[in-house]
């Protein structure tokens, strides 16, 4: 089949001087994958070309503090990190908290090219890693899908994941984010498991426990790794395939990789530990019975074998049971936590845990965007499971199992739409390759037999070569469609950096809004090195990096019951929400306000699930979510809003002195451009804050805490 | 050791000289102004000197007031003439020395050349700059009150001589003051207080004055800045400024309200933005801080000048500050001179930041290309210079040498350019290429070893025979390749024939290509013989090849003979067009026969 198609291309590149068969693949090979891997990067270079060399969005600003520490004070500094600068005044220890893989990368990049006196900025670093990697997943994504079929269904895997949306929505230029590596990772360990079960050599699962430990240590989505693995073999087994090849490559994949990963002090002793990682183990002591069992039934007659092994198994179960219902109701084994939860029952974090709840990428993902991240691939991923079914192989079943999880993954979290978008890719450049080659050679076999005898002789069925035509026709309009449709997505929905705002003006210019940088950078200059500042979570990594200053609350979410309280003092009236400031020792409070913009992801919009969060622990149970909404249920900020919520601490903050700006022509004075609609308590002053410093559109406000009153005045 | 040597040098321009005052001069007139509308304090004073001595004065001495102690940012002079101007030659040269007998005062001695003849009198103008020398007051304001500033000055000229007549101007921004002390007789008019006229005011005398006067212009001084000069041999001067900024004027009391900003346009003393000014040639200019690039500047291509206009990324009021860089290129060849392996950099020393600037440290790095040596440095006035250090970037093997200079208090009038002189041989403008190719050539290298040798333990039979099976057919391609190229040749030689009739030439030509041709044939036969022992399916496909090549030739034969006939006039036209055009289209149909074979080796 593959020469039949390299014949084909023969034809195509006649011009090139004439090589021989070897070397001609070869070209054509390299030529198609630097291409892809090229594409793969400049096509994520979009925000850096309309904006600038900058980080994005909130936990990249996290990655790219923590690596400009490591660089600049090595790795010991690095691991024994304690933090002073969030969750003011618990603290954090970074270097046990978090996934080093990322940093130690960009580290280690840095570092090697500064060695050879090529001084690059650790943040261009840090900029331009996701896109490196992302060429790299291209080059793993062509031998993974090699793996499976041919080199054929290899370059259309490789080509799709190089612009596929899903993937480039997590890795532009800017996005400096655990993901951007992690999925290179995943997909090496995945073309590493695939030769270890092919060759059932010890080498190969060697390297798939090395892939696996970087993948632990660049993200917690290992899980989704550890798991599949062991469901594979488990597959394996129970479809009769299971042979020495398999025990040979789990046996190794799984004992040096966990060994490995118990070595990330944010993992350590979860992998013996927690429910999670537990169907590896079970799967790993199956597979020693299995062998076990195989060694029995060589041995012994098969009636004394089939007694033997119905006695056994019923012990076994037993036993296992009863000593897993012990370790988990005395707590050696986690119970399940909230976000593994979450992914089996997607109701379950909103009815019981408002914090994970309340992050959008942790929402049910929408159909539409099924198609606006993976377009034409929806369609040819069943075209490719149709295909893998049709040869079932080891390697077939672990991607049709890939494929089958993550789809349901993705279904239950719109951030996991990442996993599922190579193997959308490697399905689907199967599908599409195996399509081609069998209409293209229909194609070619029908001209020829016109050629020859003018008239057709094997018709297999009517309009042989029209009907193959236009298949062929279609698949390639609908690439070409792909094509445009991920760049248009890549240029219009993801390559925003979020720090920096843009609009159209009315004369067609564009407006910047660089107001958090500028309020940032006003703290940074112009408060007191200690000062503490009190925002929403959203806000906290951006703050440390881009302020330098201390703060109560941020991304890393660790801390319910803190958040909580911030959440409390928000959702407050004036004089408790002093208390809590000054308990909890906050000199400078900062709200982002989108009111005079029309910035709709601001503070007020973002206000319920303060309430929410705020109330669900015991210290804010005064709380409660019914008294911001007015009698009919509604959450509005007019006149007609519910009371409590016109003279809560954040409607304030937002709102101080904005009831006398004049936002929109025609509309009466405070007339908020988010809401719609004119705000309820216009004329108020602030008594326990005063207001520092306002950004030039109003996007971000920051209020400073007033000391206690003198006595006696 | 060198670099000890320089501080050394240094050092030593930098020691002050002791000198005596002398007792015969006297300051006939002297008119001072004192310009209070900027930040800064600038007086200019005009002072007509005459000597009542005996012996020719070669030098005139000025005393810094002690109010201005440690606030001296610049200090010139130059003779007063008719035309006016600022012609170098004008310039007098001052220069900071001790006075034994006056140690409590410091000391400056403006050179007189020509000396001062006996009996002569002189006029020239002294210019001084200070900084830090206006008080805001009250200390913190709001923000819509205007602010309000004191000066403590002297009523009179503090100089080591007796003055006969004096007279000192206050320059105000507006005629809007609280107070001002009266020492008589002192008028004040509208934007200005005269003070004087006084006679006979004895040498060191003082008279403190006081004037509190509305001062809303921009307080800016400069901290710090950081300036990096990097000179490239390719045509490009890099510099880059890392400027920390702040408003030295009243503070900022209470609140900052955006609404009272943008409606009511308050905030007088505020800085909203400023103006720098770079050289002509610059472009790519850049504005950013450690968070990014600033989107708020504007670039004004002038004529003789690039006016950038700079935001910071919030108004500064009193107190506030900000930190930025801003960096452009310029060609090298404006600042840039050679005469053979002699160079000379010329270029300022500081630049223009802000009208009015007033910078408390300046570091400047010169850092110039790798393998630059014998460098000599001369500045338009004394600048601390530290050791020499070498500094790595761009594929660096040795280093480019970095001068680091350090000064301080400087304002506008030190812009001014300095020289840079050293010896930097051509070829080593190469050598950096040259590394790369050499980089290159190695990486080239070891992937050719690693892919054309064979590392592994194990011999695999197969796989080496197929190589060499692989081999021998690209050389049979190339051969044969050749060989089709003689087809061509028979070809041409035939039609050549047709048309000169000359049998011998003929005859002669086709010998040579028979010779050649024979060569070929035996060489693809020697190696089909090598394939066969290993793979028999592609020495038969060499056997096609020489089987249709053999047909080929027949026809070629055959051709050459109907040539032959038609020359000699056996055939007539026609039927030799039918037949050859039949033979000519055969032979193409076989050379693609062989195409398609060669194509699947």
């Amino acid at each position: 089949m593959e020469t039949e198609v390299l014949k084909h291309v023969e034809k195509v590149t006649s011009w090139l001087p004439r090589l021989s068969h070897d070397k001609r693949d070869t070209l054509l090979k390299f030529g198609v994958l630097a291409i892809a891997a090229v594409l793969s990067f400049a096509t994520r270079l979009f925000s850096v070309l309309r904006f600038e060399s900058v980080i994005h969005e909130f936990d990249p600003y996290f990655n790219y503090r923590t690596t400009r520490y490591l660089t600049e004070n090595g790795f010991y500094q690095f691991h024994n990190w304690f933090d002073d600068r969030a969750w003011y005044p618990l603290g954090r220890i970074i270097g046990g908290t978090i996934y080093p893989g990322l940093m130690v990368t960009s580290a280690a990049f840095y570092h090697v090219m500064n060695y050879f006196n090529m001084t690059i900025d650790i943040r261009d670093v840090c900029v331009f890693l996701a896109p490196l990697f992302s060429s790299f997943t291209t080059i793993v994504t062509y031998h993974l899908a090699k793996e499976l079929r041919d080199t054929a269904s290899g370059l259309v895997a490789a080509a799709l994941i190089s612009v596929v949306p899903g993937y480039i929505s997590r890795s532009v230029a800017g996005s400096y984010d655990n993901e951007g590596i992690a999925i290179f990772c995943m997909l090496l360990t995945y073309l590493m498991w695939i030769k270890a079960v092919k060759t059932g050599s010890i080498y190969y699962g060697t390297l798939c426990a090395l892939a696996y430990f970087y993948m632990v240590s660049s993200w917690g989505g290992y899980v989704f790794l550890i798991n599949l693995i062991p469901l594979h073999v488990l597959c394996l087994m129970i479809t009769g395939r299971f042979s020495h090849k398999i025990y040979v490559a789990y046996s190794t994949v799984y004992c040096l990789g966990t060994v490995l990963s118990m070595q990330i002090s944010f993992v350590g002793f979860q992998p013996v530990h927690t429910s999670e990682h537990m169907a590896a183990l079970g799967v790993f002591g199956l597979c020693q019975i299995h062998s076990f069992v195989d060694y029995v039934r060589s041995k012994l007659s098969a009636e004394a074998f089939q007694k033997l092994f119905k006695t056994v198994v019923i012990a076994v179960a037993g036993v296992t049971l009863a000593i897993g219902t012990v370790l988990t109701v005395t707590g050696k084994v986690s119970p399940w936590t909230g976000r593994f939860y979450s992914l089996l029952d997607p109701s379950y974090a909103k009815n019981n845990i408002p914090i994970i709840a309340s992050v959008s990428e942790h929402q049910p993902t929408a159909w539409s965007s099924f198609y606006f991240d993976l377009q034409m691939l929806v369609f040819m991923f069943p075209v490719g499971l149709y295909f893998c079914f049709k040869e079932l192989t080891d390697a077939n079943i672990f991607i049709i199992m890939y494929g089958v999880t993550s789809i349901y993954f993705a279904g239950v979290m719109v951030r996991l739409m990442l996993v599922l978008a190579p193997v959308m890719c490697i399905l689907s450049g199967i599908g599409i390759s195996a399509t081609l080659q069998n209409f293209c050679r229909n194609m070619v076999q029908c001209s020829k037999e016109q050629k020859s005898t003018k008239k057709a002789t094997d018709q297999s069925y009517p309009y042989k070569f029209e009907v193959s035509f236009s298949v062929v026709a279609i698949l390639g309009l609908s690439l070409g469609l792909y094509g445009f449709h991920c760049v248009w997505v890549t240029a219009e929905a993801y390559s925003s950096p979020s720090i920096v705002l843009s609009a159209r003006s009315g004369d067609g210019g564009r407006i910047i809004f660089d107001d958090f940088r500028e309020a940032y950078y006003w703290l940074r200059q112009n408060t007191p090195e200690d000062a503490k500042v009190m925002s929403w979570w959203d806000y906290g990594y951006q703050i440390t990096a881009m302020a330098n200053r201390t703060i109560l609350v941020d991304n890393n979410t660790w801390n319910n019951t803190h958040i909580s309280r911030v959440g409390q003092a928000m959702s407050s009236t004036e004089d408790k929400a002093y208390e809590i400031m000054r308990e909890l020792d906050v000199n400078y409070v900062l709200v982002i306000f989108g009111g005079l913009t029309g910035y709709s992801s601001d503070d007020i919009n973002k206000f319920l699930w303060m309430v929410r969060i705020g109330g669900s622990t015991d210290r804010g149970s005064h709380i409660k979510e019914n008294d911001y909404y007015t009698p009919q249920g509604e959450f509005r900020v007019d006149k007609q809003g519910s009371p409590v919520l016109l003279n809560c601490m954040m409607y304030k903050m937002c709102y101080y002195k904005f009831g006398q700006v004049y936002t929109e022509a025609g509309k009466p004075s405070g007339y908020d451009r988010v809401r719609n609609v004119e705000i309820g308590n216009k004329d108020f002053e602030l008594d326990v804050l005063e207001e520092a410093y306002t950004t030039e559109h109003w996007l971000v406000r920051i209020y400073k805490v007033k000391d206690y009153e003198n006595r006696g005045i | 050791m060198t670099a000890i040597a320089f501080l050394l040098v240094v050092l030593g321009s930098l020691a002050i000289a002791s000198g005596q005052i002398n007792p015969s001069l006297v300051n006939e007139k002297v008119e001072r102004t004192i310009d209070l509308q900027s930040h800064l304090v600038k007086i200019s004073s005009t002072i007509t000197v005459k000597n009542t001595g005996s012996s020719a004065a070669d030098s005139y001495h000025v005393a810094l007031d002690p109010l201005f102690k440690g606030k001296l940012g610049f200090i010139g002079a130059k003779t007063k003439t008719e035309k006016g101007g600022d012609d170098e030659k004008n310039r007098l040269e001052v220069e900071q020395i001790s006075v034994p007998s006056h140690k409590d005062y410091q000391f400056y001695r403006v050179k007189f050349s020509p000396a001062l003849a006996a009996g002569a009198s002189k006029t020239f103008i002294l210019t001084s700059v200070y900084g830090h020398a206006l008080t805001p007051h009250p200390a913190q304001i709001s923000q819509k009150e205007k602010q309000l500033v004191i000066f403590d000055g002297n009523a009179y000229f503090f100089s080591p001589y007796k003055t006969t007549t004096q007279q000192t101007t206050l320059s105000l921004p507006s005629g809007k003051v609280e107070s001002h002390t009266k020492v008589n007789p002192t008028n004040k008019k509208d934007k200005e207080i005269v003070y004087g006229e006084y006679s006979n005011v004895d040498a060191f005398k003082q008279e403190a004055i006081r004037a509190h006067y509305e001062n809303n212009s921009p307080f800016l001084a400069v901290s710090s800045i950081l300036r990096h000069v990097e000179v490239s041999h390719w045509g490009n001067i890099a510099i880059e400024e890392t400027i920390d900024i702040y408003h030295h004027g009243a503070k900022l009391k209470g609140p900052f309200s955006r609404y009272d900003y943008q409606r009511a346009q308050d905030g007088y003393s505020s800085v909203k933005s400023f103006k720098t000014m770079l050289p002509a040639a610059a472009r790519d200019v850049y504005y950013r801080d450690e968070i990014g690039n600033i989107s708020t500047s504007n670039l004004l291509e002038l004529e003789d000048q690039v006016e950038l206009e700079l935001r910071p990324r919030f108004p500064l009021f009193g107190g506030w500050k900000s930190h930025y860089t801003i960096g452009y290129n310029i060609p090298s060849y404006e600042y840039l001179y050679n005469k053979g392996n002699q160079y000379v950099l010329r270029m300022r020393l500081v630049d223009h930041i802000y009208d009015d600037q007033w910078v408390e440290q300046a570091m400047m790095y010169i850092i110039l290309p790798e393998g630059a040596s014998n460098i000599e440095l001369s500045t338009p006035y004394p600048v601390q210079r530290s050791a020499d250090q070498l500094h790595y970037t761009y594929l660096d093997t040795t280093g480019k040498p970095k001068l680091v200079l350090n000064v301080r208090d400087t304002v506008e009038q030190h812009i001014q350019e300095l020289e840079v002189r050293y010896t930097f041989q051509r070829y080593a403008l190469v050598r950096k290429p040259m590394i790369l190719v050499a980089a290159f050539y190695l990486l080239f290298t070891f992937v050719i070893i690693v892919v054309r040798l064979d590392f592994t333990i194990q011999k695999d039979v197969a796989k080496e025979s197929r190589m060499r099976v692989q081999s021998v057919l690209e050389e049979v391609q190339s051969l044969q390749d050749r060989r089709t190229a003689l087809y061509q040749s028979y070809e041409d030689e035939i039609n050549r024939y047709k048309q000169n009739k000359d049998q011998k030439i003929f005859l002669q030509k086709r010998k040579t290509i028979d010779d050649g041709y024979k060569d070929l044939d035996t060489k693809i036969v020697t190696l089909m013989s090598h394939v066969k022992a290993e793979s028999v399916d592609d020495a038969d496909r060499i056997q096609e090849i020489n089987r249709t090549d053999q047909e080929i030739r027949n026809s070629l034969q055959g051709s050459i003979g109907l040539a032959e006939k038609l020359v000699a006039g056996k055939v007539n036209k026609q039927a030799y067009m039918d037949q050859e055009t039949a033979a000519a289209a055969k032979r193409k149909e076989w050379i693609g026969k062989i195409d398609g074979i060669l194509a699947t080796f």
